[in-house]
């Protein structure tokens, strides 16, 4: 045949300012790093403490981030995972009472089956009979709190081996703690899974066009198995984590950490129906709500007060999402033309 | 001789009461171009749909060579069957490279192998002659475009049954020219391919047989060389059906000025002045992305300008136009070309559809009495031929032709002043098509002020008084209805480079 090209487009950026903008352009992250970088700049300045005790902040970013890296995987798929919050609370309870009778390892295999029976449930809802996963997970929210309360005697329940709790809380790899160090390995698991593995990238598939994904011959109830899994045992490992260290399983815990992980990963740029947005966007993401909790915290702002700065926050990066920009931009352009063609008339 | 790659037997599929696909048996050998026509709803796309594994048929079986398949997507990709739907159907937050292979990744042990996909996807583009960024993400492309990428993904697969669902609806001439030729090539090679268009001259130039379904059931399957252009539009209708597609509109004097659009910059659009009178059909020609809808978006507010100044004038009153809210109040109905998307809520009935932008015609109140919904709406759908005419039904129910003819129907019920239609029977059947050119010359007879798109060449010279074809964001040149012709406006859309090819 004749090699004649009908069609041809594509980016048309030259140089590397042009291929840079086009890149930049591909990308879901933009403005979280925006934002991220704002509040670095008004924490470098006011609150430098924030950085000397690096610790601490990685810390927090961890607590706020790790049950966001793997709420992200559904979301990306455009279901949310309301569950998390329970999960967490029913695996810390798990995992405690279950050690407190045999051994950790065991309490921890015990706690992580739990996830993963939890996510099972959640996906089974959502994927096989078709339920609404805001309404599935809601329910299960309710129903996993219930079990939380009725394993641990609706008290907090004590870890017997207070040494490894203690151990727990140290410094394992220079200044990293263990939290820290399985903050980041769960990153960048979750990270290569939806970028390099095909089941993960198909998340995005999923998420975007759900008819056009299974028409190509994507499974896509094993893939919202999988998200549901990953984010149920996410959240699981998050309450083993809160648990040890602090040597205690409450069960009201993990209910403010739903809303940070939500916000973390919106402001991170995902969308929260899905096929558009990245893990690395939510720790981005994690990474701006960490920081500036820590710097009001520091600065001895009261946690409500926090929260509100965490709303605004929130607002502002919805608001501020490119094709909303834009058609502000747009509509404020026009009228401003009409108005001064009427003037000129 | 050889025996049919594929073959679909007794195939039957119901929603709810309507027999969508009524003991349809049809095969295809290897090489072969094989039609499948009929009107709006025959039950075309359900078929193929069955035949892709993304629909379970009541009963009936589909053979690969002789071997019966599975119903399941997996099964018949894995059996050689790739589908181009009528719907785009890509992810539009992934790359051009990964929607061309989506499904299909080629992976070492469950490790996607990124370059392996860009370098399979970049020589599939080659091989169709498209060329496109790899790396873009398909939210940024245009419509044409995309459709070459879902084609794409379907020749990537290396399949044995090629079927395309209305593969040219959204093309120009020259593009479908270009992907003609590309199927005959392909079919040479011993492809197989299952073709679908409303356009009875594309069917004839590259097809060697033709299935005609009519109301679900399959009426004729012939040879190309026993059939005429006529029987054919016969057949599918099942009635005999009179149409002069070659008729002009008579030279006419035209009212008070409706629209005038002065120096419209917009992305795509350099500077274009536009005037319509009442009672005229302005036509917009030329190419895919020459411009032609960002002109029409630009014009109404839709979308932002960069400059320009437009006015509306009517009912006696002169509006500029700041936004598309302003260009309602001035009595635009403006028919987009991304209707399913764009025009139509697909969970919603037809009435309520029709009813949303008529809600101060039909009860100035604002109380919603749903008979008289029901009976505006019903109204309307005759108009332009809605089948089947249950205005209870949901849109999304309903065929991608009759679709289309809701949001026409939804838009030229409020009686505009001025009417800006975006390819406005994409996708529509024969008879329909008829139907709605009947409507629109009747609504400029009766004083409305008409903008049109089309890159349907035979449309747009029946409809316009006055055409204007659009190339690279400009006006390239302008042609009264009578002095037009196929090759004058072609010539102009392509500019120089073409001429005479
Ligand atoms: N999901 C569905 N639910 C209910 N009815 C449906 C559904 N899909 C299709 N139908 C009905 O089945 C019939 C055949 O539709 P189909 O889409 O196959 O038509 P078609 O021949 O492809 O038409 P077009 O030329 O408009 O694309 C129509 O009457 C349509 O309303
Ligand atoms: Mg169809």
């Amino acid at each position: 045949m004749t090699n004649q090209t009908v069609i041809k487009v594509g980016s048309t950026a030259t140089g590397f300012w042009g291929k840079f903008r086009s890149v930049l352009a591909r990308r879901t992250e933009g403005r979280a790093v925006v934002l991220f970088a704002i509040i670095a700049t008004f924490v470098t300045v006011s609150q430098p403490l924030v950085f000397t005790a690096y610790q601490v902040t990685l810390g927090r970013i961890a607590l706020i981030g790790l049950v966001a890296l793997g709420l992200t995987a559904v979301i990306l798929m455009g279901e949310l995972d309301l569950s998390v919050a329970s999960t967490l609370a029913v695996s810390g309870v798990i995992a405690v009472t279950v050690a407190n009778q045999t051994n950790m390892a065991i309490g921890v295999l015990a706690a992580l089956a739990a996830g993963v029976v939890v996510s099972l449930i959640n996906a089974f809802f959502v994927a096989i009979v078709g339920i609404n996963s805001f309404i599935a997970t809601l329910g299960m929210l309710f129903a996993l709190r219930g079990m939380a309360f009725v394993i641990s005697d609706e008290a907090p329940v004590k870890l017997q081996n207070t040494d490894l709790g203690i151990a727990f809380g140290q410094p394992l790899l220079g200044p990293l703690t263990p939290r820290i160090l399985i903050f980041f390995l769960i990153f960048i698991a979750i990270q290569i899974f939806v970028s390099r593995v095909k089941a993960g990238r198909e998340f995005l598939a999923v998420g975007g066009n759900r008819q056009a994904a299974y028409d190509a011959g994507i499974p896509v109830k094993r893939r919202i198995f999988t998200g549901f899994i990953i984010s149920g045992v996410v959240a699981a490992i998050a309450g083993i984590i809160n648990a040890v260290e602090r040597t205690s399983a409450d069960p009201t815990s993990g209910s403010t950490v739903l809303l940070a992980s939500f916000a973390a990963a919106i402001i991170g740029g995902n969308y929260l129906k899905g096929g558009k947005g990245s893990i690395i966007g939510t720790l981005i993401g994690a990474a701006s709500l960490g920081m500036l909790q820590v710097a009001l915290t520091i600065s001895g702002v009261q946690i409500p007060i926090q929260e509100i700065f965490i709303g605004g926050i929130l607002l502002i990066a919805v608001i501020t999402d490119p094709s909303s920009l834009r058609a502000v931009w747009g509509s404020l352009s026009t009228t401003f033309q009409g108005i001064k063609n009427s003037l000129a008339k | 001789m050889t025996s049919p790659v594929i073959e679909a037997r007794n195939i039957v599929k119901s929603f709810g009461g309507v027999r969508a696909v009524d003991d349809v048996s049809v095969s295809v050998m290897p090489g072969e171009i094989h039609a499948v026509i009929g009107e709006n709803g025959a039950g075309k796309s359900t078929l193929m749909r069955i035949l892709a594994g993304v629909e379970t048929p009541d009963s009936g079986s589909v053979r690969i060579d002789g071997k019966e398949i599975e119903n399941s997507a997996k099964a018949s990709i894995d059996a050689g069957i790739s589908l181009v739907h009528q719907e785009l159907s890509l992810i539009p937050e992934m790359t051009v490279a990964e929607n061309i292979m989506l499904g299909a990744f080629p992976t070492n042990g469950g490790w996607t192998k990124t370059k392996e996909m860009k370098k399979i996807a970049a020589d599939t583009l080659k091989e169709i002659g498209v060329e496109v960024d790899l790396d873009e993400r398909i939210s940024r492309l245009s419509v044409a475009l995309r459709q070459f990428v879902e084609i794409a993904r379907a020749v990537a697969r290396k399949p044995k049954v090629l079927i395309l669902d209305e593969p040219t609806a959204t093309l120009t001439p020259a593009e479908t020219d270009y992907l003609l030729s590309m199927l005959q090539r392909l079919a040479s090679q011993g492809l197989a391919i299952i073709y679908i268009s409303h356009r009875i001259p594309e069917v004839f130039k590259i097809c060697n047989k033709v299935t005609i379904l009519r109301d679900g059931k399959l009426v004729t399957n012939d040879s190309i060389g026993d059939l005429t252009p006529d029987k054919v539009i016969d057949q599918m209708v099942g009635r005999e059906l009179h149409l002069d597609l070659t008729q002009r509109r008579p030279a006419r004097e035209f009212g008070e000025l409706v629209l005038s659009a002065k120096g419209i910059k917009a992305p795509k659009v350099n500077g274009i002045d536009l005037e319509v009178s009442k009672g005229q059909i302005v036509g917009l020609g030329g190419l895919v992305g020459a411009g032609r809808t960002e002109l029409l978006r630009a014009i109404i507010g839709a979308d932002p300008r960069s400059a320009g100044r437009v006015t509306i004038t009517s009912n006696g009153k002169k509006r500029v136009i700041t936004g598309y809210l302003s260009a309602i109040k001035a009595g635009v109905a403006y028919v987009p070309e991304e209707r399913r998307t764009d025009g139509l809520a697909l969970t919603m009935t037809v009435a309520e559809n029709i009813f949303l932008p008529n809600r101060k015609e039909v009860s100035p109140t604002g109380v919603m009495p749903k008979g008289k919904i029901a009976a505006f709406a019903k109204d309307l759908s005759e108009k332009v031929n809605l089948r089947p005419p249950e205005v209870t039904r949901e849109a999304g129910q309903y065929s991608g032709g009759n679709q289309q003819k809701i949001v026409i129907a939804k838009w030229l019920g409020r009686k505009p002043s001025f009417i800006v239609l975006d390819e406005p029977t994409r996708g529509v059947d024969v008879g329909a098509k008829a139907e709605i050119h009947k409507l629109v010359k009747e609504l400029a007879d009766e004083g409305a002020a008409v903008l049109v798109i089309s890159s349907d060449l035979p449309e747009l010279l029946e409809l316009s008084d006055l055409i204007h074809v659009v190339r690279d964001g400009k006006i390239a040149g302008t042609l009264t209805g009578a002095e037009a012709t196929e090759k004058s406006v072609m010539s102009l859309a392509a500019g120089e480079k073409l001429v005479g090819a």
